[in-house]
């Protein structure tokens, strides 16, 4: 894990290196100044030789300007460090989610992407950023005002050495306990996200509902909890830290007192005195900061782990070994598809048992079937959406795992059924199949999937903005932007998932004429609930609890008695007037 | 109403208002108390913390030269004494002032959360939803440290610095004149770069809410992404967002780490004008225990300064996140309660539209002065084309959005005379988006009556012909749904939407192309739910499907926002219009 963070690290170790030895300057030169201000007391003031004031002075400032100049650029470069670093994870793991199959997605909760991507991101920066800079030089400036209080007085310094430990013991156990505590907070933090998140997207069912009361029941739950732990937190924070400051000022109290009596005995001068005050804060403010250096490191292993995590998950879609050489990549236009003895299952839930069937280039296939039957399923292994869990699909004699992922995904367009539009212009949307089509082309596309109409309608046509899930659109509107990026990415095979389902019935009409253009020059997969929509094509296959129960042309099957026969001729008993269902 | 895309930049006012603060001033008020004890403890503790430089002085010039070592000892106790008082203080004060702030917080996410919950749709529509999210939980949290310690930490500094002064006076008066002058240049010094810095950090505020709206909708419509074969683009479009993020960051941070040098420096300078004026003009003067204390304030004098510097800081960071909060919060509600409305016991379903007219924005009028009469328990059917207006119809009926011209009557009473929340409990709606809630498949559909029974659940399922599938999940009624209702099939998660609306039982029921993604087995099975349901109620149905049209008492045909014909199923195809055609007549 830690390997996998320091392969990010390495390009910039030497970078981190040469601010590391800034620190090292830095801290050094931050013991000058109480040094020269001792001096200052003793040979100046009391030792009344005025001709080292100006030398001193220009020493202590000169001191400063470097060591705040040091400083800058060192925290500077960890920054940027930090920054190119956390760029560079953040956009391996976005690259690695873009691979993830639909399963995974389907188990992962948005939220909680998020969360990985941003919070535990955001650790990992200030590791780098902060933990480690903050670490070395706090170590250094104990080291270096040790040496230095050691040099003037080797016994008073003992002496104070002797509180330090209450104090780094202090802080270590704030650390322990608050972490735990962090957890809890990180985790009703996800809590509260999850039910804001939620119902903002689902506003309109709350609304229908009229559920606000609810929902600010269900908020004020989470949102209190919030708080409480938050005040759980800042009890042990609270416990510690004042512990913590009162073992500092002791520190001062033996220093006057140890320091005022070795002065009396003239074991000690009172610049060192001076002195002595000058770096009192350098040997206690590393020790205050362990606690909270060890706490955002354990943070950081954390989220480390997290992330490494998502790192190591591997999209259950993987190409295989010995992908083909262009050479061997079928020609489309007499690739065959072909489902061999398939199954399907989400874990231990069987969706589809022993599904077989070809289907030559530019043939149309209309699958049907009740709700939950397994359509959607089987479309998403002909791109390879999921893999089957037993048998194989072939495209032109060759199993899908071998094909070159992207030429597949190419070449086999969806239209789905829970249509989703970014949140970009129309035209925007429509071209996200074929990002270099002309203006002219997308207002094709739209015509040919009746969308070109109603865009037309609207104030601002094509640059019309749509919302994150295309909202302001309704179901049918969405549902012919979502045709009209498919027909322009115009690929060689068409998966059409009930794609016209909330599409009124003139309109679809005029769809299926478009549709028919395509016939024979396209392969189409067609899920739909009207018998209409299918009737002509080449293969029918009817689904059932993930079975093929019947298959074969309309005219075959509405004389076969089952379940294409019942619908066909309720449907079509309702469709023309006076008629009665059933056969 | 502009929308809004997550390359663009969310306007943000650029003059820092003194507006904002004062608003979440107002939210400190109900804490006057606890506030007041906790600026008591700060003046307490930094009075005891400025004590000890005196104690030392007084050490210097008079314990230590008369060789008094019973004083040193209780000049000794007596700065133990100022450290004891400093831990107790600062313990009180992190118990009050957490209390304080989390408490502040929570409740501006409960007022911002209830604003939301009033706002229409049209606020959800136009923008990304992480964009909104993100003010409601993060920008909130950022709040946490400006309020719990920011801001009491500004007053106690504000007396810390009175104090020193007071100290550094009785010291010296010449000196801290001398001292004083380093002044002026701190405070131009520190005006500029704040000035920098608020600039840079609400570039980076934005630049922020771009990389993770940007996240955000990725990740929602990764499936189409793949679908397409787009990743590589997308990459590209990350890369680019979150390139801006950095440069931003580093501009930002780059100003912010220059701050505290500038001060570290300026207060070495002060420190030099005192051993300079001190060696030029008052050798003899001025004894070494009131240099070395008069020192020792005014290293202390540069704390609170700098203090007050980053809480301008962190303020100018916040206030971007506090003029979004309070952007959100008031935003208007278009839809709120007429003055003199009152809540409806019952409905009989009695609904008129009196010439009403209708656009969205500053779009095209989607409806024209559309006038019909519906009686209590009728069923009305809609159709016509996609986007000819039907939806806008019944989203009007239950006041998602108010008609622009003309009025709606339920019952003879206009629906703006009759509180909203009564209204929507009698007006119930099945719509094409059913958005399920995580939790079990029980809890989605007794969304509908929080007080349903279990057996009153599986009833409503029954009735709709969900209770078949449900029973054959693993875990039955127990089977969780995640945000998006995944796992289940569309036409699944829309039998239980169905369950849920069913079991919420209002007297008006509207189907919003509810059965669109059924198959049409299935619709045939819950239409015979629905037919007992619909009995008795007045009810709107869209439908693009006839077979859920025919049985309609009245079919209206609507085109371009008007009813252009209207009748029962076989009036309408003997009449040979727009239905005729439609369905396939002559």
């Amino acid at each position: 894990m830690y390997r996998w963070f320091w392969s990010f690290l390495r390009p910039y170790r030497f970078i981190l290196a040469g601010a590391l030895v800034l620190t090292v300057f830095a801290s050094a030169l931050g013991m000058v100044n109480p040094s020269l201000t001792g001096i200052l007391v003793d040979k100046v003031i009391l030792g009344r030789d005025f001709g080292l004031l100006w030398g001193l002075l220009g020493l202590l400032l000169g001191a400063t300007v470097v060591r705040m100049a040091f400083r800058w650029v060192f925290v500077m470069t960890f920054e940027h460090v930090s920054q190119r670093i956390v760029k560079t994870l953040r956009e391996a793991l976005f690259v690695k989610l873009q691979r993830m199959d639909f399963a995974y997605f389907d188990r992962t909760r948005t939220g909680d992407l998020m969360a990985l991507m941003t919070g535990d991101l955001d650790t990992c920066r200030h590791l780098v950023a902060w933990v480690i800079y903050q670490s070395f030089e706090n170590s250094l400036v104990f080291l270096f005002s040790v040496s230095v209080l050691m040099s003037i007085h080797a016994g008073l310094t003992a002496i104070l050495l002797l509180v330090t430990p209450a104090i780094a013991v202090s802080a270590i156990f704030l650390a322990k306990e608050v972490r735990p505590q962090f957890g809890r907070v990180r985790a009703q933090f996800s809590r509260l996200n999850s039910v804001v998140q939620e119902n903002i997207a689902g506003n309109r069912v709350v609304k229908a509902f009229v559920r606000e009361e609810e929902e600010l029941r269900k908020f004020r739950t989470e949102n209190d909890e919030y708080r409480n732990r938050n005040l759980e937190a800042a009890k042990v924070w609270g416990k510690y830290i004042p512990l913590i400051e009162g073992f500092s000022g002791l520190l001062m109290v033996i220093m006057v007192l140890g320091g005022g009596l070795l002065i009396l005995q003239g074991a000690l001068t009172i610049g060192s005195l001076v002195i002595f005050t000058g770096l009192v804060w350098a040997l206690t403010q590393p020790l205050r900061m362990s606690g909270w250096l060890i706490n955002d490191a354990q943070r950081f292993a954390a989220s480390l782990e997290r992330l490494y995590e998502l790192s190591k998950v591997e999209s259950a879609i993987q190409t295989s070994a010995n992908v083909p050489a262009p050479a061997s990549i079928p020609d489309f236009a007499t690739a065959a598809f072909e489902f061999r003895h398939v199954d399907f299952a989400y874990g231990a839930e069987p969706v589809l048992h022993d599904v077989s069937f070809s289907v030559r280039s530019g043939q149309t296939v209309g699958i049907v079937g009740p709700t939950g039957s397994g359509k959607s399923t089987l479309l998403r292994l002909l791109a390879r959406f999921q893999d089957p869990t037993a048998g194989e699909v072939l495209w032109g004699k060759v199993d899908l795992r071998q094909w070159p992922l992207e030429t597949l995904r190419r070449s086999v367009g969806f239209a789905m059924q829970d249509v989703f539009l970014f949140s970009d212009t129309l035209e925007g949307n429509i071209v996200f199949g074929k990002p270099d089509a002309t203006e002219a082309q997308a207002a094709e596309a739209a015509r040919q999937a009746q969308a070109h109409e109603f865009i037309s309608r609207l104030d601002e046509g094509y640059d019309t903005i749509v919302g994150e899930r295309g909202i302001g659109l309704s179901g049918g509107q969405r549902q012919r932007v979502a045709l009209a990026r498919l027909l322009l990415a115009d690929p060689p095979v068409l998966v059409l998932d009930d794609t016209t389902s909330a599409v009124d019935l003139e309109t679809e009409a005029h769809l299926q004429e478009t549709m028919r253009h395509l016939y024979g020059k396209k392969t189409l997969f067609i899920v739909a609930h009207r018998i209409s929509s299918i009737a002509h094509a080449d293969l029918i296959l009817v689904l059932d609890g993930g079975r093929i129960v019947q298959r074969g042309q309309h005219a075959d099957l509405i004389t076969q008695p089952g379940w294409y026969r019942d619908v066909h001729f309720h449907q079509l008993g309702l469709d023309a007037e006076g008629a009665h269902h059933g056969a | 109403m502009a929308r809004n895309k997550f390359d663009v930049d969310e306007d943000l006012n650029q003059e820092f208002n003194l507006h904002a603060v004062r608003r979440i001033l107002a939210y400190l008020k109900p804490y006057r108390g606890p506030v007041a004890f906790a600026v008591a403890l700060m003046i307490t503790a930094s009075f005891a913390g400025l004590l000890p430089p005196w104690l030392i002085q007084q050490a210097l010039d008079l314990a230590i030269p008369h060789k008094d070592v019973g004083h040193l000892i209780l000049l000794s106790l007596g700065i133990l004494a100022t450290v004891a008082v400093g831990a107790v203080a600062l313990f009180l004060r992190i118990r009050v002032m957490n209390r304080i702030g989390q408490s502040i917080i929570h409740n501006v996410r409960e007022d911002l959360f209830r604003h939301l919950q009033e706002l229409p749709f049209s606020y959800f529509d136009s923008r990304p939803h992480g964009k909104i999210l993100i003010r409601v939980v993060n920008y909130v949290n950022s709040l946490s440290d400006l309020l719990s310690n920011g801001l009491i930490n500004l007053i106690a500094d504000l007396f810390s610095l009175a104090f020193i002064i007071a100290f550094m006076l009785v010291l010296d008066v010449r000196l801290t004149l001398i001292c004083l002058t380093v002044l002026p240049v701190l405070f131009a010094a520190i005006l500029l770069m704040q000035r920098r810095q608020r600039r840079a950090f609400q570039d980076l505020s934005r630049k922020q809410s771009n990389l993770n709206a940007y996240l955000h909708e990725s990740l929602s419509g990764i499936k189409i992404t793949q679908s397409f074969a787009r990743e590589s683009e997308n990459e590209t479009t990350f890369r680019r967002v979150g390139e801006a993020w950095r440069s931003s960051w580093m501009k930002a941070v780059g100003i912010m780490f220059a701050t505290w040098p500038v001060i570290e420096i300026l207060s070495v300078l002060g420190v030099c004008l005192v051993y300079v004026s001190v060696v030029d003009w008052f050798r003899d003067a001025i004894s070494i225990g009131v240099i070395v204390a008069f020192v020792g304030y005014v290293w202390r004098f540069w704390a609170p300064i700098a203090t007050i510097g980053q809480f301008y800081t962190s303020l100018v960071q916040s206030a971007a996140y506090l003029e979004r909060i309070f952007e959100t919060i008031d935003e208007p509600s278009a839809i709120v309660d007429a003055p003199d409305s009152r809540p409806v016991t019952h409905v009989d379903g009695e609904v008129e539209f009196r010439h009403v007219d209708f656009r969205y924005d500053s779009g095209p009028a989607v409806l024209s002065d559309l006038s019909f009469h519906v009686k209590p328990g009728e069923t009305i059917a809609l159709v016509g084309a996609t986007g000819a207006g039907k939806t806008t119809i019944v989203n009007l009926l239950s006041r998602f959005y108010t008609p622009t011209g003309g009025t709606i009557l339920l019952d003879g009473q206009p629906l703006d005379a009759l509180t909203l929340a009564s209204l929507r409990r009698h007006v119930g709606v099945m719509s094409q988006d059913n958005f399920l809630f995580s939790g079990t498949i029980r809890d989605n559909i007794r969304y509908g009556k929080l007080d349903a029974t279990d057996a009153e659940i599986e009833a409503a399922a029954r009735a709709i012909h969900a209770h078949d599938f449900i029973e054959k999940l693993p875990e039955g009624y127990n089977t969780p749904v995640s945000e998006r209702g995944l796992r289940l099939s569309m036409g699944q998660r829309q039998l239980i939407s169905f369950a849920r609306a069913l079991l919420a039982d209002p007297a008006l029921l509207i189907l919003d192309e509810a059965t669109s993604s059924v198959d049409t087995e299935t619709e045939r099975l819950v239409q015979k739910g629905l037919a007992k349901l619909l009995d008795g109620r007045t009810s709107f149905v869209i439908a693009h499907r006839l077979s859920t049209i025919q049985n309609a008492d009245r079919i209206f045909v609507i085109d371009a926002g008007k009813i252009i014909e209207e009748g029962k199923h076989a009036e309408l195809l003997s009449r040979g219009g727009q239905y005729a055609r439609l369905n396939g007549g002559p």
